[in-house]
Protein backbone atom coordinates (compact mmCIF):
# COMPACT_ATOMS: atom_id res chain seq x y z
CA UNK A 1 0.00 0.00 0.00
CA UNK A 2 1.56 3.27 -1.08
CA UNK A 3 1.25 6.80 0.12
CA UNK A 4 1.76 9.47 -2.52
CA UNK A 5 1.34 13.21 -2.23
CA UNK A 6 1.06 16.18 -4.53
CA UNK A 7 1.93 18.66 -1.80
CA UNK A 8 4.86 17.57 0.37
CA UNK A 9 3.63 19.11 3.60
CA UNK A 10 0.81 16.56 3.74
CA UNK A 11 3.08 13.52 3.70
CA UNK A 12 4.25 13.23 7.28
CA UNK A 13 0.85 13.86 8.88
CA UNK A 14 -0.75 11.41 6.44
CA UNK A 15 1.74 8.62 7.05
CA UNK A 16 1.29 9.02 10.82
CA UNK A 17 -2.51 9.09 10.53
CA UNK A 18 -2.61 5.95 8.37
CA UNK A 19 -0.49 4.08 10.91
CA UNK A 20 -2.37 5.25 13.99
CA UNK A 21 -5.87 4.80 12.61
CA UNK A 22 -5.02 1.61 10.67
CA UNK A 23 -6.72 3.15 7.65
CA UNK A 24 -6.88 1.16 4.43
CA UNK A 25 -7.54 4.05 2.05
CA UNK A 26 -7.19 7.77 2.64
CA UNK A 27 -7.81 10.68 0.28
CA UNK A 28 -6.96 14.28 1.15
CA UNK A 29 -8.65 16.65 -1.27
CA UNK A 30 -9.99 20.10 -1.85
CA UNK A 31 -13.75 20.68 -1.68
CA UNK A 32 -13.77 20.50 -5.49
CA UNK A 33 -12.43 16.95 -5.36
CA UNK A 34 -8.89 17.73 -6.44
CA UNK A 35 -6.61 15.24 -4.70
CA UNK A 36 -3.63 16.50 -2.68
CA UNK A 37 -2.53 13.22 -1.14
CA UNK A 38 -3.63 9.61 -1.02
CA UNK A 39 -2.89 6.29 0.57
CA UNK A 40 -3.81 2.86 -0.71
CA UNK A 41 -5.00 3.51 -4.26
CA UNK A 42 -3.35 1.74 -7.17
CA UNK A 43 -5.35 3.19 -10.03
CA UNK A 44 -5.98 6.80 -10.93
CA UNK A 45 -9.50 6.11 -12.19
CA UNK A 46 -10.50 4.59 -8.85
CA UNK A 47 -9.10 7.57 -6.98
CA UNK A 48 -10.84 10.00 -9.33
CA UNK A 49 -14.23 8.41 -8.79
CA UNK A 50 -13.83 8.27 -5.03
CA UNK A 51 -12.64 11.88 -4.84
CA UNK A 52 -15.49 13.17 -7.02
CA UNK A 53 -18.12 11.28 -5.04
CA UNK A 54 -16.57 12.18 -1.68
CA UNK A 55 -16.57 15.87 -2.56
CA UNK A 56 -20.15 15.58 -3.80
CA UNK A 57 -21.28 13.93 -0.56
CA UNK A 58 -19.72 16.73 1.49
CA UNK A 59 -21.35 19.34 -0.73
CA UNK A 60 -24.73 17.62 -0.41
CA UNK A 61 -24.37 17.39 3.35
CA UNK A 62 -23.49 21.07 3.49
CA UNK A 63 -26.61 21.92 1.51
CA UNK A 64 -28.70 19.70 3.81
CA UNK A 65 -27.19 21.41 6.85
CA UNK A 66 -28.19 24.80 5.44
CA UNK A 67 -31.73 23.60 4.80
CA UNK A 68 -32.18 22.41 8.39
CA UNK A 69 -30.54 25.50 9.86
CA UNK A 70 -27.19 24.03 10.86
CA UNK A 71 -23.92 25.84 10.22
CA UNK A 72 -22.23 22.71 8.86
CA UNK A 73 -21.93 19.05 9.67
CA UNK A 74 -18.54 18.10 11.08
CA UNK A 75 -18.14 14.56 9.91
CA UNK A 76 -20.01 11.70 8.27
CA UNK A 77 -19.67 8.06 9.05
CA UNK A 78 -20.97 5.21 6.93
CA UNK A 79 -20.90 1.75 8.48
CA UNK A 80 -20.57 -1.19 6.12
CA UNK A 81 -20.27 -4.92 6.74
CA UNK A 82 -16.56 -5.07 6.05
CA UNK A 83 -15.56 -1.41 5.84
CA UNK A 84 -16.46 1.90 7.33
CA UNK A 85 -16.10 5.28 5.64
CA UNK A 86 -15.31 8.45 7.56
CA UNK A 87 -15.63 11.74 5.72
CA UNK A 88 -14.76 15.01 7.38
CA UNK A 89 -13.49 18.48 6.59
CA UNK A 90 -10.70 20.40 8.25
CA UNK A 91 -9.38 23.91 8.05
CA UNK A 92 -5.81 24.65 7.03
CA UNK A 93 -3.83 27.66 5.92
CA UNK A 94 -4.10 26.18 2.46
CA UNK A 95 -7.88 26.44 2.69
CA UNK A 96 -10.55 23.90 3.69
CA UNK A 97 -9.73 20.27 2.94
CA UNK A 98 -11.76 17.07 2.93
CA UNK A 99 -10.39 13.78 4.21
CA UNK A 100 -12.01 10.50 3.25
CA UNK A 101 -10.91 7.45 5.24
CA UNK A 102 -11.85 3.85 4.53
CA UNK A 103 -11.12 1.43 7.35
CA UNK A 104 -11.71 -2.21 8.16
CA UNK A 105 -12.62 -4.23 11.19
CA UNK A 106 -9.09 -4.11 12.59
CA UNK A 107 -9.85 -0.60 13.84
CA UNK A 108 -12.99 1.30 14.80
CA UNK A 109 -14.78 4.55 14.06
CA UNK A 110 -13.88 5.73 17.54
CA UNK A 111 -10.17 5.34 16.83
CA UNK A 112 -10.47 6.86 13.35
CA UNK A 113 -12.31 9.87 14.77
CA UNK A 114 -9.81 10.27 17.57
CA UNK A 115 -6.79 10.14 15.30
CA UNK A 116 -8.51 12.24 12.65
CA UNK A 117 -8.63 15.09 15.15
CA UNK A 118 -4.87 14.80 15.57
CA UNK A 119 -4.40 14.54 11.80
CA UNK A 120 -6.46 17.67 11.20
CA UNK A 121 -4.39 19.56 13.73
CA UNK A 122 -1.17 18.31 12.13
CA UNK A 123 -2.34 19.37 8.67
CA UNK A 124 -3.28 22.77 10.03
CA UNK A 125 0.16 23.14 11.59
CA UNK A 126 2.05 21.92 8.52
CA UNK A 127 0.13 23.76 5.81
CA UNK A 128 1.82 26.72 4.19
CA UNK A 129 -0.15 29.94 4.17
CA UNK A 130 -2.63 29.96 1.32
CA UNK A 131 -0.75 31.31 -1.65
CA UNK A 132 -2.55 34.13 -3.29
CA UNK A 133 -3.99 32.61 -6.42
CA UNK A 134 -5.67 34.51 -9.15
CA UNK A 135 -9.12 33.31 -10.11
CA UNK A 136 -8.98 29.86 -11.68
CA UNK A 137 -9.68 30.37 -15.34
CA UNK A 138 -12.50 28.31 -16.71
CA UNK A 139 -10.32 26.69 -19.34
CA UNK A 140 -7.76 25.68 -16.69
CA UNK A 141 -10.24 24.22 -14.20
CA UNK A 142 -10.39 20.78 -15.73
CA UNK A 143 -6.63 20.67 -16.24
CA UNK A 144 -6.12 21.49 -12.57
CA UNK A 145 -8.40 18.64 -11.53
CA UNK A 146 -6.44 16.15 -13.59
CA UNK A 147 -2.97 17.49 -12.78
CA UNK A 148 -2.85 16.06 -9.28
CA UNK A 149 -3.77 12.57 -10.51
CA UNK A 150 -0.95 12.71 -13.02
CA UNK A 151 1.47 13.71 -10.25
CA UNK A 152 0.28 11.00 -7.86
CA UNK A 153 0.58 8.24 -10.41
CA UNK A 154 3.86 9.37 -11.88
CA UNK A 155 2.62 10.31 -15.35
CA UNK B 1 -38.45 7.34 -13.45
CA UNK B 2 -41.65 9.41 -13.37
CA UNK B 3 -43.73 9.23 -10.25
CA UNK B 4 -47.43 9.05 -11.06
CA UNK B 5 -49.92 9.08 -8.23
CA UNK B 6 -53.37 8.31 -9.61
CA UNK B 7 -54.98 8.83 -6.22
CA UNK B 8 -53.71 12.35 -5.70
CA UNK B 9 -53.42 12.91 -9.48
CA UNK B 10 -49.85 14.09 -9.36
CA UNK B 11 -47.00 13.53 -11.77
CA UNK B 12 -43.35 14.21 -11.01
CA UNK B 13 -40.70 13.94 -13.70
CA UNK B 14 -36.95 14.34 -13.72
CA UNK B 15 -35.18 16.25 -16.49
CA UNK B 16 -31.40 16.29 -16.65
CA UNK B 17 -29.40 18.95 -18.47
CA UNK B 18 -26.28 17.29 -19.81
CA UNK B 19 -23.30 18.49 -21.81
CA UNK B 20 -19.60 19.33 -21.70
CA UNK B 21 -18.14 21.68 -19.13
CA UNK B 22 -19.12 25.34 -19.45
CA UNK B 23 -21.68 24.69 -22.16
CA UNK B 24 -24.43 26.55 -20.30
CA UNK B 25 -26.35 23.90 -18.37
CA UNK B 26 -26.38 25.82 -15.11
CA UNK B 27 -27.10 29.03 -17.00
CA UNK B 28 -30.24 27.44 -18.42
CA UNK B 29 -31.52 26.63 -14.95
CA UNK B 30 -30.56 30.00 -13.56
CA UNK B 31 -32.50 31.71 -16.32
CA UNK B 32 -35.56 29.52 -15.77
CA UNK B 33 -35.36 30.22 -12.06
CA UNK B 34 -35.17 33.96 -12.62
CA UNK B 35 -38.24 33.98 -14.85
CA UNK B 36 -40.64 31.56 -13.19
CA UNK B 37 -43.04 33.06 -10.59
CA UNK B 38 -42.37 32.18 -6.96
CA UNK B 39 -45.52 30.11 -6.63
CA UNK B 40 -44.37 27.86 -9.47
CA UNK B 41 -40.88 27.06 -8.32
CA UNK B 42 -39.03 25.72 -5.32
CA UNK B 43 -35.65 26.69 -4.02
CA UNK B 44 -32.80 26.22 -6.47
CA UNK B 45 -29.97 24.21 -4.98
CA UNK B 46 -26.54 24.51 -6.55
CA UNK B 47 -23.70 22.29 -5.36
CA UNK B 48 -20.75 24.05 -6.93
CA UNK B 49 -17.07 24.61 -6.41
CA UNK B 50 -15.60 27.87 -5.19
CA UNK B 51 -15.08 28.81 -8.84
CA UNK B 52 -18.76 28.22 -9.60
CA UNK B 53 -18.24 25.04 -11.58
CA UNK B 54 -21.00 22.53 -10.90
CA UNK B 55 -19.59 19.97 -8.46
CA UNK B 56 -22.49 17.58 -8.11
CA UNK B 57 -25.68 19.06 -9.49
CA UNK B 58 -27.99 22.04 -9.67
CA UNK B 59 -31.56 21.29 -8.79
CA UNK B 60 -34.71 23.27 -9.51
CA UNK B 61 -38.22 22.01 -8.78
CA UNK B 62 -40.97 23.47 -10.97
CA UNK B 63 -44.73 23.29 -10.74
CA UNK B 64 -46.23 23.29 -14.21
CA UNK B 65 -49.77 23.38 -12.92
CA UNK B 66 -52.54 21.11 -14.14
CA UNK B 67 -52.01 19.16 -17.35
CA UNK B 68 -54.78 16.75 -18.38
CA UNK B 69 -56.11 16.87 -14.86
CA UNK B 70 -52.78 15.97 -13.26
CA UNK B 71 -50.74 18.34 -11.11
CA UNK B 72 -47.45 18.20 -12.94
CA UNK B 73 -44.11 18.86 -11.29
CA UNK B 74 -40.76 18.79 -12.96
CA UNK B 75 -37.42 18.42 -11.25
CA UNK B 76 -34.67 19.96 -13.32
CA UNK B 77 -31.10 18.85 -12.71
CA UNK B 78 -27.79 19.72 -14.26
CA UNK B 79 -24.68 17.56 -14.13
CA UNK B 80 -21.03 18.62 -13.81
CA UNK B 81 -19.53 18.70 -17.27
CA UNK B 82 -15.87 18.01 -16.56
CA UNK B 83 -14.61 14.54 -17.47
CA UNK B 84 -13.22 14.22 -13.94
CA UNK B 85 -16.72 14.11 -12.44
CA UNK B 86 -18.08 11.19 -14.45
CA UNK B 87 -18.80 9.13 -11.33
CA UNK B 88 -21.13 11.78 -9.92
CA UNK B 89 -22.58 12.53 -13.35
CA UNK B 90 -23.75 8.93 -13.56
CA UNK B 91 -25.50 9.24 -10.20
CA UNK B 92 -27.44 12.34 -11.25
CA UNK B 93 -28.49 10.72 -14.52
CA UNK B 94 -30.13 7.82 -12.73
CA UNK B 95 -33.90 7.84 -13.07
CA UNK B 96 -33.98 10.64 -15.64
CA UNK B 97 -37.23 10.87 -17.62
CA UNK B 98 -35.78 13.21 -20.20
CA UNK B 99 -32.46 14.78 -21.15
CA UNK B 100 -31.57 18.16 -22.58
CA UNK B 101 -28.16 18.00 -24.20
CA UNK B 102 -26.67 21.48 -24.05
CA UNK B 103 -23.92 21.82 -26.62
CA UNK B 104 -21.40 24.63 -26.83
CA UNK B 105 -21.67 26.07 -30.34
CA UNK B 106 -18.07 27.29 -30.38
CA UNK B 107 -16.18 25.55 -33.18
CA UNK B 108 -13.25 24.76 -30.87
CA UNK B 109 -15.60 22.88 -28.50
CA UNK B 110 -16.84 20.40 -31.10
CA UNK B 111 -14.69 17.55 -29.84
CA UNK B 112 -15.90 18.17 -26.28
CA UNK B 113 -19.50 18.10 -27.49
CA UNK B 114 -18.97 14.79 -29.29
CA UNK B 115 -17.19 13.28 -26.29
CA UNK B 116 -19.93 14.42 -23.93
CA UNK B 117 -22.65 13.00 -26.16
CA UNK B 118 -20.85 9.66 -26.30
CA UNK B 119 -20.42 9.80 -22.53
CA UNK B 120 -24.15 10.44 -22.13
CA UNK B 121 -25.00 7.42 -24.22
CA UNK B 122 -22.54 5.23 -22.33
CA UNK B 123 -23.89 6.33 -18.95
CA UNK B 124 -27.49 5.81 -20.02
CA UNK B 125 -26.58 2.34 -21.21
CA UNK B 126 -24.99 1.58 -17.85
CA UNK B 127 -28.32 2.34 -16.22
CA UNK B 128 -29.92 -0.25 -18.47
CA UNK B 129 -31.91 2.27 -20.51
CA UNK B 130 -32.22 2.22 -24.30
CA UNK B 131 -31.06 5.67 -25.34
CA UNK B 132 -33.43 5.58 -28.31
CA UNK B 133 -36.43 5.43 -25.99
CA UNK B 134 -35.35 8.23 -23.67
CA UNK B 135 -36.92 11.61 -24.54
CA UNK B 136 -34.16 14.00 -25.53
CA UNK B 137 -33.78 17.41 -27.09
CA UNK B 138 -30.65 19.25 -28.12
CA UNK B 139 -29.73 22.84 -27.49
CA UNK B 140 -27.11 24.68 -29.51
CA UNK B 141 -26.10 27.25 -26.93
CA UNK B 142 -23.92 30.34 -27.32
CA UNK B 143 -25.41 31.23 -30.69
CA UNK B 144 -24.95 34.86 -29.68
CA UNK B 145 -21.17 34.65 -30.09
CA UNK B 146 -19.45 36.08 -33.20
CA UNK B 147 -20.22 34.09 -36.34
CA UNK B 148 -16.61 33.25 -37.05
CA UNK B 149 -16.25 31.50 -33.68
CA UNK B 150 -19.31 29.28 -33.76
CA UNK B 151 -20.98 26.63 -35.86
CA UNK B 152 -24.42 27.52 -37.16
CA UNK B 153 -27.45 25.48 -36.06
CA UNK B 154 -27.32 23.63 -39.40
CA UNK B 155 -23.67 22.80 -38.88
CA UNK B 156 -24.35 21.71 -35.30
CA UNK B 157 -27.15 19.46 -36.57
CA UNK B 158 -24.83 17.90 -39.11
CA UNK B 159 -22.15 17.30 -36.51
CA UNK B 160 -24.20 16.07 -33.57
CA UNK B 161 -27.84 15.37 -34.38
CA UNK B 162 -27.63 11.77 -35.67
CA UNK B 163 -31.11 10.92 -34.57
CA UNK B 164 -32.90 14.02 -35.90
CA UNK B 165 -33.98 15.06 -32.44
CA UNK B 166 -35.66 18.40 -31.80
CA UNK B 167 -32.89 20.99 -31.62
CA UNK B 168 -33.01 24.60 -30.52
CA UNK B 169 -30.53 27.41 -30.99
CA UNK B 170 -30.04 29.34 -27.78
CA UNK B 171 -28.31 32.09 -25.92
CA UNK B 172 -28.92 30.87 -22.37
CA UNK B 173 -27.21 33.85 -20.77
CA UNK B 174 -29.90 36.14 -22.15
CA UNK B 175 -32.66 33.58 -22.20
CA UNK B 176 -33.09 33.02 -25.92
CA UNK B 177 -34.16 29.45 -26.59
CA UNK B 178 -34.24 28.43 -22.93
CA UNK B 179 -37.99 28.13 -22.52
CA UNK B 180 -38.43 26.72 -26.00
CA UNK B 181 -36.04 23.93 -25.04
CA UNK B 182 -37.76 23.32 -21.73
CA UNK B 183 -41.22 23.24 -23.31
CA UNK B 184 -40.03 20.77 -25.92
CA UNK B 185 -38.52 18.34 -23.46
CA UNK B 186 -41.54 18.65 -21.16
CA UNK B 187 -43.87 17.82 -24.03
CA UNK B 188 -41.70 14.85 -25.06
CA UNK B 189 -41.61 13.49 -21.54
CA UNK B 190 -45.33 13.85 -20.96
CA UNK B 191 -46.12 12.36 -24.36
CA UNK B 192 -43.97 9.36 -23.55
CA UNK B 193 -45.57 9.08 -20.14
CA UNK B 194 -49.06 9.07 -21.59
CA UNK B 195 -48.04 6.43 -24.14
CA UNK B 196 -46.59 4.24 -21.42
CA UNK B 197 -49.52 4.75 -19.07
CA UNK B 198 -52.01 4.22 -21.87
CA UNK B 199 -50.23 1.03 -22.93
CA UNK B 200 -50.05 -0.17 -19.36
CA UNK B 201 -53.62 0.49 -18.47
CA UNK B 202 -55.22 -0.27 -21.84
CA UNK C 1 -28.32 9.61 28.90
CA UNK C 2 -30.81 6.90 29.92
CA UNK C 3 -31.65 6.75 33.61
CA UNK C 4 -30.31 3.25 34.09
CA UNK C 5 -26.97 4.09 32.55
CA UNK C 6 -26.80 7.34 34.48
CA UNK C 7 -27.47 5.65 37.81
CA UNK C 8 -24.82 3.03 37.15
CA UNK C 9 -22.18 5.58 36.24
CA UNK C 10 -23.12 7.74 39.20
CA UNK C 11 -22.50 4.87 41.64
CA UNK C 12 -19.18 4.07 40.01
CA UNK C 13 -18.10 7.71 40.01
CA UNK C 14 -18.68 7.93 43.78
CA UNK C 15 -15.82 5.51 44.43
CA UNK C 16 -13.00 7.68 45.73
CA UNK C 17 -10.31 8.18 43.12
CA UNK C 18 -12.49 7.58 40.05
CA UNK C 19 -12.03 10.45 37.63
CA UNK C 20 -14.32 9.30 34.95
CA UNK C 21 -16.63 6.47 34.00
CA UNK C 22 -18.35 5.59 30.79
CA UNK C 23 -20.22 3.05 28.76
CA UNK C 24 -18.57 2.50 25.41
CA UNK C 25 -19.78 0.70 22.30
CA UNK C 26 -17.23 -2.10 22.06
CA UNK C 27 -17.39 -2.40 18.29
CA UNK C 28 -17.21 1.29 17.43
CA UNK C 29 -15.23 2.72 20.32
CA UNK C 30 -17.81 5.47 20.69
CA UNK C 31 -19.12 6.87 23.93
CA UNK C 32 -22.63 5.71 24.83
CA UNK C 33 -22.83 7.46 28.19
CA UNK C 34 -20.23 9.18 30.31
CA UNK C 35 -19.60 10.96 33.58
CA UNK C 36 -16.23 12.66 33.50
CA UNK C 37 -14.26 15.11 35.56
CA UNK C 38 -12.77 18.18 33.95
CA UNK C 39 -9.77 17.44 31.78
CA UNK C 40 -10.63 13.85 30.89
CA UNK C 41 -10.80 13.30 27.12
CA UNK C 42 -13.79 10.98 26.89
CA UNK C 43 -13.57 10.47 23.17
CA UNK C 44 -9.95 9.34 23.37
CA UNK C 45 -10.53 7.10 26.38
CA UNK C 46 -13.51 5.44 24.70
CA UNK C 47 -11.72 4.77 21.44
CA UNK C 48 -8.52 3.51 23.03
CA UNK C 49 -10.28 1.47 25.72
CA UNK C 50 -12.33 -0.33 23.08
CA UNK C 51 -9.19 -1.01 21.06
CA UNK C 52 -7.45 -2.31 24.18
CA UNK C 53 -10.41 -4.54 25.04
CA UNK C 54 -10.37 -5.99 21.57
CA UNK C 55 -6.64 -6.73 21.68
CA UNK C 56 -6.70 -8.19 25.18
CA UNK C 57 -9.84 -10.16 24.41
CA UNK C 58 -8.13 -11.56 21.33
CA UNK C 59 -5.10 -12.52 23.40
CA UNK C 60 -7.27 -14.18 26.03
CA UNK C 61 -9.09 -16.19 23.38
CA UNK C 62 -5.90 -17.13 21.56
CA UNK C 63 -4.17 -18.31 24.74
CA UNK C 64 -7.14 -20.39 25.80
CA UNK C 65 -7.82 -18.15 28.77
CA UNK C 66 -11.42 -17.78 27.68
CA UNK C 67 -13.64 -14.74 27.48
CA UNK C 68 -12.44 -11.42 28.78
CA UNK C 69 -13.96 -10.49 32.14
CA UNK C 70 -11.89 -7.60 33.46
CA UNK C 71 -8.88 -5.52 32.47
CA UNK C 72 -6.75 -3.44 34.80
CA UNK C 73 -4.06 -1.23 33.28
CA UNK C 74 -1.80 0.52 35.80
CA UNK C 75 0.29 3.53 34.79
CA UNK C 76 2.30 6.10 36.70
CA UNK C 77 -0.45 8.69 36.76
CA UNK C 78 -3.56 6.60 36.71
CA UNK C 79 -5.40 3.35 36.28
CA UNK C 80 -7.70 2.24 33.50
CA UNK C 81 -10.28 -0.41 34.30
CA UNK C 82 -12.66 -1.99 31.86
CA UNK C 83 -15.16 -4.81 31.81
CA UNK C 84 -17.63 -6.12 29.24
CA UNK C 85 -21.28 -5.27 29.65
CA UNK C 86 -24.41 -6.54 27.86
CA UNK C 87 -25.50 -5.29 24.44
CA UNK C 88 -21.92 -5.21 23.18
CA UNK C 89 -20.92 -2.47 25.60
CA UNK C 90 -17.89 -1.95 27.78
CA UNK C 91 -17.87 -0.25 31.12
CA UNK C 92 -14.74 1.82 31.59
CA UNK C 93 -13.35 3.64 34.60
CA UNK C 94 -10.40 6.01 34.68
CA UNK C 95 -8.98 6.46 38.18
CA UNK C 96 -6.10 7.63 40.36
CA UNK C 97 -3.24 5.17 40.87
CA UNK C 98 -4.28 4.46 44.46
CA UNK C 99 -7.95 3.77 43.76
CA UNK C 100 -9.61 0.84 45.48
CA UNK C 101 -9.64 -1.50 42.50
CA UNK C 102 -11.73 -4.11 44.28
CA UNK C 103 -14.51 -1.63 45.00
CA UNK C 104 -14.36 -0.29 41.47
CA UNK C 105 -14.59 -3.75 40.05
CA UNK C 106 -17.59 -4.47 42.26
CA UNK C 107 -19.38 -1.37 41.07
CA UNK C 108 -18.46 -2.07 37.47
CA UNK C 109 -19.84 -5.58 37.59
CA UNK C 110 -22.93 -4.23 39.28
CA UNK C 111 -23.28 -1.59 36.59
CA UNK C 112 -22.95 -4.23 33.90
CA UNK C 113 -25.53 -6.45 35.61
CA UNK C 114 -27.95 -3.55 35.81
CA UNK C 115 -28.02 -3.34 31.99
CA UNK C 116 -29.34 -6.87 31.56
Amino acid sequence: MTTTVVELWTEEPLVRYVGQASARLVVVMTPAGQVLAQHGFAKAVDLMGVAAIGAAIMASSGALATLVGEAAFGALFHAGLRHGIHLASCRTGRGPLIVLTVFGRETSIGLVEFFFDEFAAALHAAAPAERSRGPVLAENFEAELGHSLATLFGR
Amino acid sequence: MSLVNFTTREITCKIVYYGPGRSGKTTNLQYVYSQVPDDRKGRMVSLATQTDRTLFFDFLPLDLGSISGFTTKFQLYTVPGQVYYNATRKLVLQGADGVVFVADSQARQLDENVESLQNLQANILEHGVDVRTLPMVLQWNKQDLPRDLILSPVEMDDALNFRSLPAFPADALHGAGVFETLKAISAEVLRRLSQTAGGGRG
Amino acid sequence: MSEALERSLDRLSRVRGVRGSMFVAAEDGLVVAQLLMEGVNGKAVAALAAALARKVGGAAAATGAGRLSFVQMDASNGTLLLAPAPADLLIVALADPNVNVGLCRFEMIRAAEAQK
